[in-house]
């Protein structure tokens, strides 16, 4: 693992820097899983936790960045007594709430086409996902309540 | 360990894809470039047997959907079996259960087509 990608750990959160590449996707999909399990989420939560951290930062990296391999994407796992909280940082081209669109999965059925599948499956596996943008950074947060 | 590998294998007219790992955003092209020899090559029954399939995230299954019109257009189809629990959460979620025809093994999706030849 290269410098650039850090691991730090805090009392109740986990926060890791990787570079802007798809090769550290395992990396952070293995995190989130485990996380997930730590929390209190069974297995098959866990794995839907790990695939909308896949799609999230995977987004970040070929859409935000454009594929560009020299930026970072900066992830916080907070744990807190109802949900585990993930929040992901970038200085790319952030998303915007009116450019949201999720496609509806009975008309995708009908009409298959490339791409919005990330964003339903984050949305459809997660509590919440929320994006916004705060002194030149954009944030990525999901949430999963601790059932 | 790598991220992705993927054993192709002929059973009669049917190609069986069996990746093992991980289809996301780095190994997808391995995936796209295993499903596009195969019809290159005029294969267009395709089994993907997902039995060491650990997961597959929205850049595989656009991989799938790029190549189903072609695939079906010339009277072949690609089906799926043997998906672990929360791959077929994945499919079954996004409504691809609806538009792959999916089996419990790969037994059972051979007999379907040779039913259906």
């Amino acid at each position: 693992m290269p410098p650039s990608a850090a691991l730090r750990l805090e009392k109740s959160d986990f926060r890791l820097t990787i570079p802007s590449q798809t090769r550290y996707l395992n990396l952070v999909t293995g995190l989130a899983k485990r996380a997930s399990q730590l929390a209190g989420m069974d297995d098959s939560t866990a794995a839907k936790v790990s695939i909308a951290v896949d799609e999230a930062v995977t987004n970040i990296i070929m859409h935000a960045y454009g594929g560009e391999e020299d930026h970072s994407v900066e992830l916080d796992l907070r744990f807190t007594l109802t949900a585990l909280e993930i929040h992901m940082w970038h200085t790319g081209v952030g998303l915007r709430g009116n450019q949201i669109v999720l496609p509806d999965p009975k008309e995708y059925v009908k009409h298959p086409r490339k791409g919005g599948l990330g964003l339903l499956l984050m949305s459809r596996f997660m509590d919440e996902v929320r994006f916004s943008e705060e002194k030149g950074r954009s944030e990525c947060c999901m949430i999963k309540t601790i059932a | 360990m790598t991220d992705l590998s993927i054993q192709v294998r002929d059973a009669g007219c049917v190609s069986v894809v069996e990746p093992s790992g991980f289809i996301n955003a780095h190994t997808v092209r391995q995936f796209e470039g295993a499903l596009e020899s195969l019809v290159q090559e005029g294969r267009f029954t395709i089994l993907l047997n997902c039995r060491e399939l650990n997961y597959i995230s929205s850049a595989g299954l656009g991989a799938i959907m790029g190549l189903i019109e072609t695939v079906r257009e010339n009277k072949g189809d690609i089906l799926l079996c043997n998906l672990q629990e929360n791959v077929f959460a994945i499919f079954d979620t996004l409504g691809f259960t609806q538009l792959y025809r999916v089996f419990a093994s790969e037994e059972d999706a051979l007999a379907s087509l040779m039913e259906q030849a």
